[in-house]
């Protein structure tokens, strides 16, 4: 990283004047973040009524999608690390219980299973609690946030499995024979040599899970959960104004995803081997 | 004196191939064993069933007065026997200090500053003592094997397994490397070496093990396999190597 600043503070030499000069190197792509934030203050700033009025509005229900999507993205990288290193088990019953987890979720559409979780889950459970005669199961009552994010978490972490797995499985076989002739245990090998080898391979495409899952979220929009599609739905409902909600909705979504991709880049970036 | 490695009757198979076909082997504390013989001659298999990378199928192999095959832990075994492998593996993630460093720290244990004094005093052994920082894909295919070579030894191993070390290097290359396991030899290392290298073999072994189709065809000192062999099939391999 050391290394990576200096072909950048020629380069600012050369353009003298450092504002200049660090718009120069900024990634072009930053722009077209930079022109939909523009975009949404020229619209919310010169007709207020209604672009201001929306944005009130769905404020919260921003917030909602960010926090669903950030807490749901970090437990699929976990529930993705186990998927992952599951299909890759020579058990035989981890094996088969992975890729059973991996090819039953693979195939149901993402909004057919966060149905499933907010509907029939819960009365599964409750009839479940009858049959036991538990109270506690019997009167379980879903939270419509919590469930979105487990519905959310249990279908990307499957597609999540898959990434580490290939991931993985992309890291040459010598290292594992390297470190376990060194004496080191698998899970030794696998904490300080694949895995961290690993990570730096699978980076692009787990950014665009991230992308995918901010996207995919609107989905919950369904189930009960206040996120920004369903604000958006709830305001239409009094102001029948679709075309600027929706427009507005559409570019909060895309400052969002623009914005997660040019980090995704920056992290990309930023791990990549030295040379 | 014991051998402290100890090969009976092994067999391997690889599915339908008879890789291994009954070799015995014994090695003795401080011995320098070459092998050479014809790729496909089950050289590499036996060595990588010395430290278990694979495991046979019949006979048995004893390191150090453990037996491989009923060896509760095999980590502690492998801590004794470092190796040395034809496309280095080193790890491209951490740099040349991170490489001898780690192994030392969860296995051994060792403290970060102890592991560094026992990596920097290697390095300097191996040529290289200005390249601790440096990654792995910096610096050329010689000196990632030196560097393998001390992240082995960092583990102050009883027995060096090398396998086919030089096979992957270029030939201003080659002699870098074997004048650092030269000097290993002369310490007094234990080494089990899988070679095409002749001159090596014969300035460092101390018995040359020749292997054809999984088994051991002959085993003698250097002087006598090079000069005066009497067997067909040392003959025949030794004409096809030396003319090269």
């Amino acid at each position: 990283m050391g290394k990576q600043s200096e072909p950048s503070r020629a380069r600012s030499k050369l353009t003298h004047l450092p504002v200049i000069g660090s718009i120069a190197r900024m990634d072009p792509w930053w722009w077209l973040v930079v022109i939909v934030v523009g975009l949404i203050i020229v619209l919310v700033t010169a007709r207020a009524d209604p672009f201001w009025d929306i944005l009130l509005f769905v404020r919260d229900g921003i917030i909602v999608t960010v926090v669903i999507t950030v807490t749901a993205f970090l437990l699929v990288l976990i529930v993705g690390m186990f998927g992952g290193l599951g299909r890759l088990s020579q058990k035989p019953i981890i094996y088969g219980l992975s890729s059973l987890y991996v090819e039953v979720v693979r195939g149901i559409p993402l909004l057919v299973q966060l149905i499933w979780w907010y509907f029939a889950f819960p009365t599964v459970i409750q009839q479940i609690g009858r049959w036991l005669n538990f109270a506690a199961l019997a009167n379980y009552q879903a939270n419509a946030i919590v469930t979105a994010i487990v519905g959310l978490v249990v279908c990307y972490g499957a597609y999540m499995s898959e990434i580490y797995r290939a991931g993985i499985q992309s890291i040459p076989k010598g290292q594992t024979e390297a470190s376990r002739s060194l004496g080191m245990t698998r899970f030794q090998s696998m904490r300080h040599v694949i895995l961290p080898q690993a990570i730096r391979v699978i980076l692009p495409p787990v950014g665009n899970e991230f992308i995918a899952l901010l996207k995919d979220s609107s989905l919950v929009s369904v189930v009960a959960v206040a996120d920004l599609t369903r604000r958006g739905r709830e305001f239409m409902a009094t102001h029948f104004n679709p075309i600027e909600v929706w427009t507005l909705i559409a570019l909060l979504y895309l400052v969002m995803t623009l914005f997660s991709a040019r980090m995704v880049t920056r992290v990309e970036k930023k791990t990549h081997y030295e040379r | 004196m014991e051998p402290i490695i100890q090969i009976e009757n092994v067999h391997k198979h690889f599915g339908e191939v008879h890789a291994l076909r009954g070799v015995s082997l014994d090695v003795y504390m401080g011995e320098v064993v070459v092998i050479i013989g014809p790729s496909g001659s089950g050289k590499s298999t036996l060595l990588r069933c010395i430290n278990r990378l694979e495991e046979y199928d019949d006979g048995s192999i004893v390191v150090d007065s453990i037996l491989l095959d009923s060896a509760q832990d095999i980590n502690t075994v492998r801590q004794e026997i470092g190796m040395v492998f034809q496309s280095f593996n080193l790890f491209d993630h951490l740099t040349v200090m991170g490489n001898l460093v780690l192994a030392q720290r969860v296995v051994r244990k060792r403290s970060n500053d102890e592991a560094q004094k026992v990596a920097f005093d290697l390095l300097g052994k191996v040529g290289i003592p200005d390249k601790a920082n440096a990654y792995p894909i910096q610096l050329s295919g010689g000196q990632q094997q030196r560097v393998a070579i001390a992240r082995a030894l960092a583990m102050h191993p009883k027995i060096m397994l090398f396998d086919e070390p030089t096979s992957a290097l270029d030939p201003e290359m080659i002699k870098e490397v074997l004048d650092v396991m030269l000097a290993l030899a002369n310490d007094g290392m234990t080494m089990v070496v899988v070679s095409h290298e002749m001159g090596f073999a014969r300035a460092a072994a101390k018995r040359i093990i020749l292997m054809d189709e999984g088994q051991i065809v002959e085993e003698a000192t250097p002087d006598k396999l090079f000069t005066s062999s009497s067997n067909k099939r040392t003959q025949q391999f030794l004409s096809k190597v030396l003319q090269q």
